[in-house]
C-alpha cells in the first residue's frame, strides 16, 4: 500500500463505526446468559421441573430441543445457544452483514469510497473481514462467560466443549451475516441483506425443528446449517468438524459471491 | 517536458439499462489543465456519462480513458490521481465529517497536513458534526471537501455549486480558478450554465444522451441571440425593413413608426456576428441603439429544444 496509513483501512474504519453496537450486543449476551445458565439447578435438573416438561407435548419439546435439558450440556445449548443467543447473534450478525455493502450503497457511501484508491474486492473482504471480527468478539464474551458461571450454576461444561460450542455458535451467526453482506452486495440495498440473512437464520432454525419431528422429515436436518452445528449436541460431545468446516466454508463462499458480483455490476444506478 | 495524454478522452461512449439506452455514442476530450463544463438538462445523461468515468458504473460500449488509463484497469492507483463529487449526494453516515475525510484521505492520499482545515474553513463546514445531521448545502461542502483535499490531477464534479449559496458559489469558482493555475484538469457538470460560464474553457451541451455541441463559451457567445432595438430618424418604416432584412442574422423584425414624423423604431433578435449590422447602420441616422448582452441561457436552452435535424 502506497499510502501512510496502516493496512486494512476499510475494516479499520467499519470497526471503529461499530464499536458501540458491538459492545452494546456483548452486554446483551452477558446478560442473558447471566439471567438463563444460574437458573440451570432449578430449572435443569429439577424432577418437578422434569415432570412438567414430561406433560408437554413431545413435539414441543422437539422443536425446543427441550430433550436434553437434564443435563448441563443440554440445559445451556437449549436455553442459549439454541434460542436466545442465537437469535441475538443472527440479528446483531445480518443487521451487520447488511449494513456491509447494501446499507452503504443506499446510503450513498459507496459509490463515494468506490471512486477513492480502493478495489472492489478489497472493500468486500475488508468488511466481511470486519464482521467476521466483531462475530469473534462476541463470541469470545460469550465463551468467557460460559467458563466463568460453568462451576457456579453446576454446568458441567469443560472449557474445551465449550469452546468447541462457541465455534459453531460463531459460525452459524457468521453464515448467515454472510449470506446478508452478500444478498445487499448483489441488489445494492440493506433490505436484501437483512431478507437473505433472516431466511437463512430462520430456516436453519425451522428446518431443524421440524426435522426434528419424525424420520419422515429429518432430510430436513440436512437442509439445515443449525442442524449441521448442533445436532450432535457439541456442548456434550465435542464439535463437529465436517460442519465446522461446511458452516465456515459456505461463508467464504458468500463473501467470494459478494465480491465477485460487485466487482462486475454497477453501482448506485 | 514528455506529452502527457488528454485528461478525458471519451469516444463512442454508450450505456443501456436493459433495452433503454441512456448514452447514445458520446466524444469528448478534455485537455489538460482545462475547465471544461457538461451542460445539460436533469436526465440528459451527466452523471452517467461521470459514473461511467470513475468506473462506477460501466459502459454498454465505447472507449474511456482518465489521464491517459482505462478506468476499469487503472483500478486504485488511477483513483488516487482523481477526485469525485457525486451528483445526488444523499450521505446518510453516523459519523462526523472529520472522521469520513480523514478515511478517505488514507485511501486516496497523502493529503497536506492542514488542507482539509483550510477547505473546510473555507467553504465555511464544521467537520465535527454528524453528517446525517448536515444541511443538503453542508452535504454538498464535505463532498467538495473530499474531492479537492489530495489535491487531485483530475477532479470530476457532478453538479457542484447545487446547494452551495451564491457566496459558497463564488468560492468554489476560486477554488476551480486555483486549480486550473496549478495544472489541475476539472470536469464538472450543471443543469445551468450560467453557474459555470465565468470558469468553463469548453462547454459541452448535452441532451438526451447526444452531445449537441461542443463549444469554448466565447464561441457560444458568438452564436448566442442578442435582442436588438434601434430608433433612426429622417426614414420611413419600409425603408428601415429593407435595410434590416438585407443584415445576415436579424430575424424576428417589427418595425413602426414612432413619435415625431421619420422617426422609426426597429427591434428583433440578432443571431450573429455584429460588424455586418454595425456596416448597415452607418447609412442611417440613429437616435438610439440597444443591442443586449448575448443570453447564453436562453442559447442553451434553444439548444436543447432544438429538433434533432434529420
Amino acid at each position: 500500500m502506497k499510502t501512510p496509513g496502516a493496512a486494512l483501512p476499510l475494516m479499520r474504519r467499519a470497526l471503529a463505526d461499530s464499536w458501540r453496537s458491538t459492545l452494546a450486543w456483548a452486554v446483551g449476551l452477558v446478560a442473558v446468559m447471566s439471567l438463563y445458565l444460574p437458573l440451570y439447578p432449578a430449572i435443569g435438573g429439577n424432577a418437578q421441573m422434569k415432570q412438567l416438561l414430561d406433560s408437554l407435548p413431545p413435539e414441543l419439546i422437539r422443536a425446543l430441543n427441550y430433550d436434553q435439558i437434564a443435563t448441563g450440556a443440554g440445559y445451556t445449548q437449549a436455553t442459549f445457544f439454541g434460542l436466545m443467543g442465537f437469535l441475538l447473534m443472527s440479528i446483531a450478525s445480518v443487521a451487520w452483514g447488511a449494513a456491509a455493502i447494501g446499507g452503504d450503497e443506499e446510503a450513498g457511501l459507496l459509490e463515494l469510497t468506490l471512486a477513492h484508491g480502493v478495489s472492489r474486492v478489497q472493500v468486500v473482504l475488508e468488511r466481511a473481514a470486519a464482521l467476521a471480527v466483531r462475530v469473534a468478539v462476541l463470541s469470545a464474551v460469550v465463551l468467557a462467560t460460559i467458563v466463568v458461571l460453568s462451576g457456579p450454576s453446576q454446568l458441567g461444561v469443560g472449557p474445551g466443549h465449550a469452546a468447541g460450542g462457541v465455534l459453531l455458535f460463531a459460525g452459524l451467526a457468521l453464515l448467515s451475516g454472510t449470506a446478508a453482506l452478500a444478498a445487499g452486495a448483489i441488489g445494492g440495498r440493506r433490505f436484501h441483506g437483512l431478507a437473505a440473512g433472516a431466511a437463512v437464520a430462520v430456516a436453519g432454525y425451522a428446518f431443524n425443528a421440524l426435522g426434528n419431528q419424525s424420520s419422515d422429515l429429518s432430510w430436513l436436518h440436512g437442509l439445515s446449517p443449525y442442524h449441521w452445528a448442533y445436532g450432535n449436541a457439541p456442548l456434550a460431545n465435542g464439535p463437529d468438524w465436517g460442519a465446522v468446516a461446511a458452516i465456515y466454508g459456505l461463508s467464504a463462499v458468500f463473501t467470494a459471491a459478494a465480491a465477485a458480483v460487485l466487482a462486475q455490476r454497477d453501482v448506485g444506478a | 517536458m514528455p506529452h502527457q495524454p488528454a485528461a478525458i478522452t471519451v469516444r463512442g461512449l454508450r450505456k443501456s439499462y436493459g433495452s433503454k439506452e441512456v448514452l447514445h455514442g458520446l466524444d469528448f476530450t478534455v485537455e489538460r489543465g482545462t475547465i471544461f463544463g457538461m451542460i445539460g438538462p436533469n436526465g440528459a445523461g451527466k452523471t452517467t456519462t461521470m459514473r461511467a468515468l470513475l468506473d462506477i458504473i460501466r459502459p454498454s460500449s465505447g472507449e474511456l480513458a482518465l489521464l491517459g488509463e482505462d478506468p476499469r484497469r487503472g483500478g486504485p492507483a488511477l483513483r488516487r490521481r482523481i477526485g469525485y463529487l457525486p451528483g445526488d449526494l444523499i450521505l446518510q453516515a453516523r459519523t462526523t465529517g472529520r472522521r469520513l475525510v480523514e478515511h478517505y484521505g488514507e485511501l486516496s492520499g497523502p493529503v497536506r497536513p492542514g488542507r482539509v482545515r483550510e477547505l473546510a474553513e473555507r467553504l465555511d463546514l464544521d467537520l465535527d458534526v454528524q453528517i446525517r445531521r448536515l444541511s443538503k448545502g453542508n452535504k454538498q461542502k464535505l463532498g467538495l471537501v473530499q474531492a479537492f483535499m489530495h489535491d487531485p490531477e483530475l477532479l470530476v464534479l457532478d453538479e457542484p455549486t447545487s446547494g452551495l449559496d451564491p457566496l459558497m458559489q463564488a468560492e468554489f469558482l476560486a477554488l476551480l480558478h486555483e486549480a486550473r493555475a496549478k495544472g489541475q484538469t476539472v470536469f464538472l457538470s450543471s443543469h445551468v450554465l450560467s453557474e459555470i460560464q465565468a470558469v468553463a474553457d469548453e462547454v459541452a451541451i448535452l441532451r438526451e444522451g447526444k452531445i449537441t455541441t461542443i463549444a469554448t463559451v466565447e464561441e457560444l457567445r458568438a452564436t448566442a441571440t442578442r435582442r436588438l432595438r434601434l430608433v433612426a430618424g429622417n426614414t420611413s418604416p419600409e425603408k428601415l425593413a429593407a435595410l434590416l432584412q438585407g443584415v445576415p442574422g436579424v430575424a424576428r423584425l417589427a418595425v413602426h413608426s414612432v413619435g415625431a414624423a421619420g422617426m422609426v423604431e426597429a427591434t428583433g433578435v440578432l443571431e450573429d456576428g455584429v460588424s455586418a449590422l454595425v456596416r448597415a447602420l452607418a447609412a442611417v441616422e440613429l437616435h438610439d441603439l440597444v443591442l443586449e448582452e448575448p443570453d447564453l441561457e436562453e442559447a442553451v436552452l434553444s439548444l436543447y429544444s432544438e429538433e434533432v435535424r434529420p
